[in-house]
């Protein structure tokens, strides 16, 4: 082949568009942006195979974790809008965007669903002094600044613990722990104090290794009933994590609507339903345009809960 | 505790484990045995195959791959004279010379018992130790993480043959490598040169895979002159018979040396990132200290044989309780695994056993049965071994690197991947002619951001620097690596003035 | 100055250490970690520098006081054959930037074919044949393994759709 030839075929490759069969006719990839292990990925693996059963190919999950999740959302921004490669999500996607952590946000990608909703936990190690939120709270007023929490900063686990500390006046020293695998290492040892977490932990709290100390949703849990509620103690914050999925921008309506459509057949899936129960979190389906609604209200939201915490960066 | 190894065990004799479980034994058994091919090597290949299995089939052929590996390595070692792998170095000493006297039977056999008594002594320490170790890791906080991270750098450059400074260098750049791309902590983009994929940072299996697969598989390349075959000349058809009863009760007479060499093999391979290739040496000096005649060594007395191959199957039961227990990699072959656990969607660190009973006594069963099946395998195989381990190279080659793109792709489903891996097999190729070691290289890009977290996180937890050194484990492990890097500056000083040139273009890892 | 492959090695470190130090310098802190972006990577870079510049020094000063060294120790064995080495990392350059274009099976069928016969050059037919079959045995059967049985998926070309 000479230069010219190998040139012109180059080129050709470049604005070649690849004949599509119909959709899908190879495996897609679900990334999911968290360390293995961690809760995220508690609930989208046994999502995967329902997926793949509606879907009617492999679904393969990807763990790119890194940089409180944005390293994974940043990978399937940039990837191909042919719905091979989906991202699983939660509200950290507009957290992380609005405390400056990334630059990736919500609108970069098309909604496909949402799945499943989980509230979160205030927990202790066994190794503090306190507890209940009363001695954590005289604690914390005695020596401001000096509880550690360990969280993704700018995500999720960041922005709980900061709601708690605006809505009761108290100081939290905030440490690096990305995702709830590595934080329940810390803190079963006692590396830091609190942190965010939620019912998946219950085994550890039965068996002694962790202490509950309130639950963020308006009633006690049926799972946990003797966990007392923090609008109960006093302190009116009340916050869950929702998970979807999304899809990069730009694909294809069809195939979102096929992806729609599986999704919602695979979140009724009883063994789907089984394992969230499990894991204490409620199954919330939400379709294309509702979770499009709903995505637009929770970052309004959550830009304004930024402002609020005074880590607002843009 | 016997009762969960017990239905671990049961578990494992299944079908679907045992399948991977033995053809990964049988693969490991091979790879070991080719000179050239290490065992990290041979794990690299095998870990595509384990992405879609099960996490305790991929983690079942893994360990049969590394527990084959140790053992194969000794039947070059004793018929050829060439270590099939570093860690079987010194088995040749006294292997090779009792099969040239005529009993080539004699000196494999005393290998494999040696290997199968060896790893098995170390099964027990594995089973009964890594509990405890993972309680206790449990107890380290980011200080004690950083100042173990930097005890395992400062060991691995100190055991470098050639130069301290080289492998500190190499280690270092390791280092470097990993602060490319992106800080670990808030991903932001640092040091990119304005490439894009970098600011994900440096993927490190891919790495990893490049550095090794090239600078071992180039090594052997520029030796080859066109179709030239290495064992032309070799004879392959040895009577290995032999009476195993003598051989067993050779090995049983001699039971201080037998427990001496595994209890080497096993504290080597928990102490992070020295593998079997010093653990095996190691013993091998032991042993003749020891002995009351160490003039006959390396004449092909059998103690060499013992001393050597016993160390190095206990050191592969030492560094799975380090990755079980602690959640970081001994060596390259464990770093490996890790990544292959990852994949799976399981997390390993000091919550590991609790929290996976089954997968972790599942993995400590396959652990036992594999030295069931390699010595099976062996016992109807070896004849052949001699015919399958002088294949030809140039047919190999091309199959081993198609399975490291597979295996670098696979990862994550990216074609930087295959790039990075490009890259990173020309950096190592470079690394090898400067004669940089790549054992503290490999050792620095594995645990450069685990490092890094660890410091950010021990700083924000408490802003007072001197508690890396006031708390009792963190500053413990850190006086460690000063003498550790003393003690090599002390032995160097030693050599060099008894005159002994250090040798300088043995590139072996 | 008369330097060793030492000697330049450390030189090479030492002022690659240098062009990245400079380059952390312009990276900003952030207020939720006390510590920034480029604390660390200045100390491993910094070590790095340190110890390749060591490494110069002690070659200097080796060199110096070997004085005109003997002219290169002659070797044992074979010389090496760093053409064959430059053709292989040649010919797999050629694989990676081909694979995403002609996909796994077509691109690793002429990658293995290319190695096989740089390694083993084949001096009559009957060699061209185990190269062809030793090609194609591993595309297709790697490609069957991975895709169908143990779903890893392999890149596909974008010229081929294969």
């Amino acid at each position: 082949m000479t230069l010219k030839r190998m040139i012109a075929a180059f080129g050709c490759a470049l604005f070649a568009v690849p004949a599509f069969a119909a959709y899908p006719d190879r495996p897609i990839k679900m990334v999911v942006p968290w360390a293995a292990g961690g809760d995220t990925d508690n609930i989208f693996r046994p999502f995967a195979p329902m997926l793949q059963k509606h879907v009617g190919q492999t679904v393969v999950i990807a763990n790119v974790g890194g940089a409180s999740g944005t390293k994974g959302a940043k990978e399937s921004k940039d990837s191909p809008p042919d719905g091979y490669t989906l991202l699983a999500v939660h509200d950290y996607i507009h957290s992380t965007y609005y405390t400056g952590v990334a630059e990736v946000n919500y609108h970069d990608f098309e909604p496909i669903c949402l799945i499943a909703s989980t509230p979160s936990v205030l927990t202790a190690s066994p190794k503090t002094a306190w507890g209940d939120w009363k001695g954590l709270l005289a604690d914390a007023k005695a020596r401001p600044g000096m509880i550690t929490v360990g969280a993704t900063l700018g995500s999720t686990s960041h922005f709980f613990p900061a709601l708690i500390e605006k809505a009761a006046g108290i100081k939290f020293k905030y440490v690096s722990y990305e995702g709830l695998a590595p934080r329940m290492n810390a803190i079963l040892g006692g590396h830091i104090d609190l942190t965010d977490s939620n019912l998946t932990q219950k085994g550890k709290v039965d068996a002694g290794q962790l202490k509950f100390i309130a639950i963020a949703t308006e009633k006690r849990s049926s799972e946990m009933p003797n966990v007392p509620t923090l609008k109960e103690l006093g302190v009116n914050v009340v916050y869950d994590v929702n998970r979807g999925v999304l899809a990069p921008k730009g694909t294809p309506a069809d195939v979102l609507g096929k992806l729609e459509s599986s999704c919602a057949a695979a979140a009724r899936e009883p063994s789907f339903v089984d394992s969230m129960k499990k894991q204490a979190t409620d199954v919330r389906y939400m379709g294309r345009k509702q979770y499009a609604d709903w995505l637009k209200g929770n970052d309004d939201l959550n830009k304004a809960l930024a402002k609020d915490l005074g880590l607002l960066k843009r | 505790m016997f009762e969960l190894l017990a239905s671990g065990i049961a578990n494992i004799v299944q079908f679907k484990y045992l399948i991977p479980l033995a053809i990964g034994s049988l693969i490991g058994v091979v790879g070991g045995a080719l000179p050239g091919i290490t065992i990290t090597m041979t794990v690299i290949v095998v870990l595509p195959f384990t992405f879609g299995l099960e996490p305790l089939q991929g983690l079942a052929a893994m360990i049969g791959v590394y527990v084959g590996g140790e053992t194969g390595g000794l039947i070059t070692s004793c018929l050829l004279g060439i270590p099939g792998k570093p860690s079987a170095v010194a088995t040749t000493f006294d292997g090779f010379p009792m099969a040239k006297k005529g009993e080539p039977g004699r000196a494999l056999w005393l290998g494999i018992w040696a290997s199968i008594f060896g790893g098995l002594l170390g099964a027990v320490v594995l089973v009964g130790a890594t509990g405890p170790l993972a309680k206790m890791a449990l107890e380290f906080g980011p200080w004690e993480y950083f100042s173990l991270f930097v005890l395992a750098l400062s060991m691995v450059a100190g055991l470098v043959e050639a130069s301290l400074v080289k492998g500190l260098v190499a280690g270092a750049i390791g280092l470097v490598i990993t602060v490319l791309g992106n800080d670990p902590v808030m991903g932001k983009p640092r040091l990119t040169f304005g490439i894009e994929f970098l600011e994900g940072g440096v993927p490190f299996l891919p790495v990893l895979i490049g550095v090794f697969a090239f600078a071992q598989l180039m090594s052997e390349v520029e030796r080859m002159g066109g179709g030239r075959d290495a064992f032309a000349a070799v004879d392959r058809a040895v009577n290995l018979a032999v009476s195993h009863f003598k051989v067993i009760g050779e090995i049983l007479a001699r039971p201080i040396l037998l427990l001496w060499s595994s209890f080497i093999g096993l504290v080597i391979g928990v102490l992070p990132a020295i593998g079997g290739s010093a653990a095996n040496m190691l013993a091998y000096d032991q042993a003749k200290k020891f002995s009351k005649h160490p003039e006959k060594f390396g004449t092909g007395i059998p103690e060499g044989i013992i001393a050597s191959e016993s160390s190095n199957n206990a050191n592969v039961a030492g560094s799975l309780v380090t990755i079980m227990a602690f959640g970081i990699p001994g060596d390259a072959v464990t770093a490996v695994m890790l990544g292959a656990l990852t994949i799976h969607g399981i997390q390993s660190g000091p919550l590991f056993i609790l929290q996976n009973p089954v997968l972790a006594y599942g993995m400590f069963a396959a652990y036992i049965v594999a030295h069931a099946l390699v010595l099976i395998i062996l016992w109807i195989g070896v004849r052949w071994m001699l015919r399958i381990v002088t294949v030809p190279k140039a047919a190999l080659f091309p199959v081993v690197l198609v399975l490291c793109v597979i295996g670098a792709y696979a990862l994550n489903n990216t074609m930087d991947n295959i790039y990075v891996l490009l890259i990173s097999g020309l950096f190592g190729y470079g690394m090898v002619k400067f004669g940089f070691p790549l054992a503290p290289f490999i050792l620095g890009v594995i645990l450069g951001d685990q490092i890094e977290i660890n410091l950010v996180r021990a700083i924000m937890t408490d802003d007072n620097p001197w508690l890396f050194l006031t708390r009792p484990i963190s500053g413990g492990l850190l006086i460690a690596s000063v003498l550790s890097v003393a003690l090599a500056v002390w032995q160097h000083r030693r050599q060099q003035r008894k005159g002994v040139a250090p040798a300088q273009d043995d590139v072996d890892f | 100055m008369k330097l060793s492959r030492d000697g330049i090695g450390g030189l090479v470190v030492f002022a690659g250490s240098l062009v990245l130090i400079w380059m952390t310098l312009g990276l900003k802190d952030n207020p939720l970690v006390p510590i920034g972006p480029g604390f660390y990577p200045r100390i491993v870079i910094g070590i790095c520098a340190v110890l390749g510049f060591a490494m110069f020094v002690n070659d200097w000063h080796d060199q110096r006081k070997a004085g005109p060294a003997p002219a290169k120790a002659p070797r044992d064995g074979p010389s090496l054959n760093y053409t064959l080495v430059g053709l292989m990392f040649a010919v797999f350059a050629v694989y990676a930037v081909a694979l995403p274009f002609l996909g796994f099976r077509i691109a690793t069928f002429a990658y293995v074919a290319a190695t096989n016969a740089l390694l083993a050059p084949p001096t009559e037919p009957k060699h061209w044949v185990r190269v062809a079959i030793l090609a194609l045995a591993t595309a297709f059967l790697t490609h069957l393994l991975f895709e169908n049985y143990l779903s890893v998926l392999l890149p596909r070309g974008r010229w081929t759709g294969l």
